[in-house]
C-alpha cells in the first residue's frame, strides 16, 4: 500500500537480505533505487535484481566508514536521479563477545561499523532532504538493543541508533523529514539453521514462525511511503511479538 | 497478500478517524461495517459508501453493550462470512483537572474507549480463530503517556495497549495479531471543539508544528491490516508528528 513512485531511494548495506529484499519492493511499486554495499559482485548482481523488476538503478562499492565514499556516493545519487528521497541505513554488524574478553578493538570496532556509516550517510543527505523539504532516514534496530547478555557491544551501538533516531527526528520536524528505526528481533530464517533450530526458536515467538526479509521490508516500505508523513521519531519492532518480554519496549 | 476481500469491522466510523481507516479499507477492497451509536450518522455514512460503489453495511450499536457486541459482529459474519480485521476505533475524552471530575466522566470514557474494545475483541476473536487469521487493531492515543486533565482518558488508553499487548500474547500462535496505533494531534472535527487557546498552547509544543491528517491514521491501519503484515505484534505505532518524542 505504500506510496514511493518515482521516489529516489539510497539504501547502504543493501546486498544483506533484508537489504535485498526492500531493494526489490522498492523498486515493484516504482521508486529509483541505488544501492551500495562493499562487494562489487554483491552489488551487481543486485542491481541486475532490481532492474529485472523495470526500475531504474545504479550500485556504488564504497567503504561505509570513510566520510569521503560516503560523500561520493550521496553526490552520485544526485547527479543520476536529482535527489535523494529516501535514505535507509541498512548497515547492520551483529557481533558479541562476554564482557571480559571484548577487546579494546571490539568494542570500537561494534561503534565504528554500527553506527559511523548511518552518521555520515544522514549528514550527506539531509541538507539536500531540507532543501527539497521532503525526506523519509529508516535506521535498522535490533531488538537486542534492550539488552543481551554477550552483547554488551552490540546493544551499546543499537541503543545509540534508538536516541539518533528521536535526536534527529526532532531537529527535521518541521522540515517535513520523518526519521524512524525498524528493530528486527525475534529470529529470522536462515539457510545455515537446521530444521529442528527453527521449530525450537518459532516457539519461543508469540507468533510462533520466524521472521523473513520481507517483513523487514514491509516495515521499511511504510515509513518510506508518501502516505506516512506524521510517523517521526519511532522505533517500531519487526520481532513476532518477542519485544513483550522485555520492559521498556514500547 | 493485502486486504482484498478481508472483511472489516470499524467501530466509531460514521466521522472522523473512524470514517477515514473505513473508506481506505474499503476503496482497497475490503468489506466494510460501519458502526457508531447514532443511527442518522451510520445511515448517511453507509449511503455514503455504497454510492461510490463500495461493499458495506451499518450496525448502530452500542458497543459498551455485551449482548448487543455479540449480536453486531454475529452480523458481520452472518453478512460477510467472516470477521478479518476489527478496528477498535471508538472513543471519547471527558478532560477536567482531577477534583472536578465525577465518577461518571470516568465511568463513560473508561467503558467507551476500553470495554468497548474489549468486548469487540472478545467477541470477533472467536471467528478470527476458527480462521487462525486475524488483526485486531487498537486506537490508542498518545496521551496514554499521560497529560494534565486526562485522568480518565490517559488510564483508559493506557489499558487499550495493555489490552492489545495481552491479546499479542495470548492470540500470536492463532494467526491473530494485536497492534495499537497512538495518534497524536490529528485534524478532526474534534480537534476544532477545542477552545483557540488550546489548540495554539498545543501546535507550539507540536515537533512538526503542524496537525496530523486523518489519512494517516487510516494508513497505518492499512499497514498493520495487511496480511503479509504478520510478524508485528503487540507493538504501539505512534503517529504523533513526533509528539510522543518529547510534548514540552
Amino acid at each position: 500500500m505504500e506510496v514511493v513512485k518515482d521516489r529516489v531511494v539510497l539504501i547502504s548495506g543493501a546486498t544483506d537480505e533484508a537489504g535485498q529484499a526492500m531493494s526489490l519492493r522498492f523498486a515493484k511499486k516504482g521508486a529509483k533505487v541505488v544501492v551500495t554495499d562493499t562487494d562489487q559482485g554483491k552489488v551487481d548482481n543486485l542491481v541486475s535484481e532490481i532492474r529485472q523488476e523495470g526500475a531504474e538503478a545504479f550500485g556504488l562499492v564504497a567503504d561505509p566508514e570513510k566520510p569521503d565514499e560516503v560523500k561520493m556516493v550521496v553526490t552520485q545519487a544526485v547527479s543520476k536521479f536529482g535527489k535523494v528521497d529516501v535514505l535507509v541505513n541498512n548497515v547492520d554488524t551483529s557481533e558479541g563477545k562476554g564482557i571480559a574478553d571484548l577487546s579494546d578493538d571490539d568494542w570500537h570496532k561494534s561503534l565504528t561499523t554500527n553506527l559511523d556509516p548511518m552518521f555520515f550517510f544522514c549528514r550527506e543527505v539531509i541538507p539536500q532532504m531540507r532543501q527539497n523539504k521532503y525526506g523519509r532516514v529508516i535506521n535498522m534496530g535490533n531488538l537486542e538493543y534492550i539488552g543481551w547478555p554477550g552483547k554488551a557491544n552490540y546493544s551499546a551501538s543499537k541503543s545509540a541508533i534508538f536516541g539518533f533516531t528521536r535526536s534527529l527526528a526532532l531537529e527535521v520536524a518541521k522540515d517535513d523529514i520523518t526519521v524512524n528505526c525498524v528493530a528486527k528481533g525475534g529470529a529470522f530464517e536462515s539457510s545455515d539453521m537446521s530444521e529442528e533450530d527453527a521449530a525450537k526458536l518459532a516457539k519461543g515467538l508469540p507468533v510462533q514462525r520466524l521472521g523473513k526479509p520481507e517483513d523487514i521490508a514491509g516495515a521499511v516500505a511504510f515509513f518510506a511511503s508518501d502516505a506516512s508523513p506524521y510517523a517521526t521519531g519511532q522505533t517500531l519492532f519487526v520481532c513476532g511479538g518477542k519485544s513483550m518480554y522485555f520492559s521498556m519496549s514500547i | 497478500m493485502g486486504i482484498e476481500n478481508r472483511v472489516a469491522l470499524v467501530t466509531g466510523s460514521a466521522s472522523g478517524i473512524g470514517k477515514q481507516t473505513a473508506l481506505r479499507l474499503a476503496e482497497n477492497g475490503a468489506k466494510i461495517v460501519i458502526n457508531d451509536i447514532v443511527a442518522d450518522k451510520v445511515n448517511e455514512t453507509v449511503e455514503e459508501f455504497k454510492r461510490q460503489g463500495l461493499d458495506v453495511i451499518g450496525k448502530v450499536t452500542d458497543i459498551c453493550d455485551k449482548a448487543a457486541v455479540d449480536e453486531m459482529v454475529k452480523d458481520t459474519v452472518d453478512t460477510f462470512g467472516s470477521i478479518d480485521i476489527l478496528v477498535n476505533n471508538a472513543g471519547m475524552e471527558r478532560a477536567g483537572a482531577l477534583r472536578k471530575l465525577s465518577e461518571a466522566d470516568w465511568d463513560i470514557t473508561i467503558n467507551v474507549n476500553l470495554k468497548g474494545a474489549f468486548l469487540c475483541s472478545q467477541a470477533a476473536h472467536n471467528y478470527m480463530v476458527e480462521r487462525t487469521h486475524g488483526r485486531i487493531i487498537n486506537i490508542a492515543s498518545r496521551a496514554w503517556l499521560g497529560g494534565p486533565g486526562q485522568a480518565p482518558y490517559a488510564s483508559a488508553k493506557a489499558g487499550v495497549v495493555g489490552l492489545t499487548r495481552t491479546l499479542a500474547l495470548e492470540l500470536g500462535r492463532k494467526g491473530i495479531t494485536s497492534n495499537c496505533i497512538a495518534p497524536g494531534l490529528i485534524e478532526t472535527p474534534l480537534w476544532y471543539e477545542l477552545p483557540e487557546k488550546n489548540r495554539n498552547f498545543l501546535l507550539g509544543k507540536q515537533p512538526t508544528g503542524r496537525l496530523g491528517d486523518v489519512d494517516d491514521i487510516a494508513n497505518a491501519v492499512m499497514f498493520l491490516a495487511d496480511d503479509e503484515t504478520s510478524f508485528i505484534t503487540g507493538q504501539v505505532l505512534y503517529v504523533c508528528g513526533g509528539r510522543s518524542l518529547f510534548s514540552g
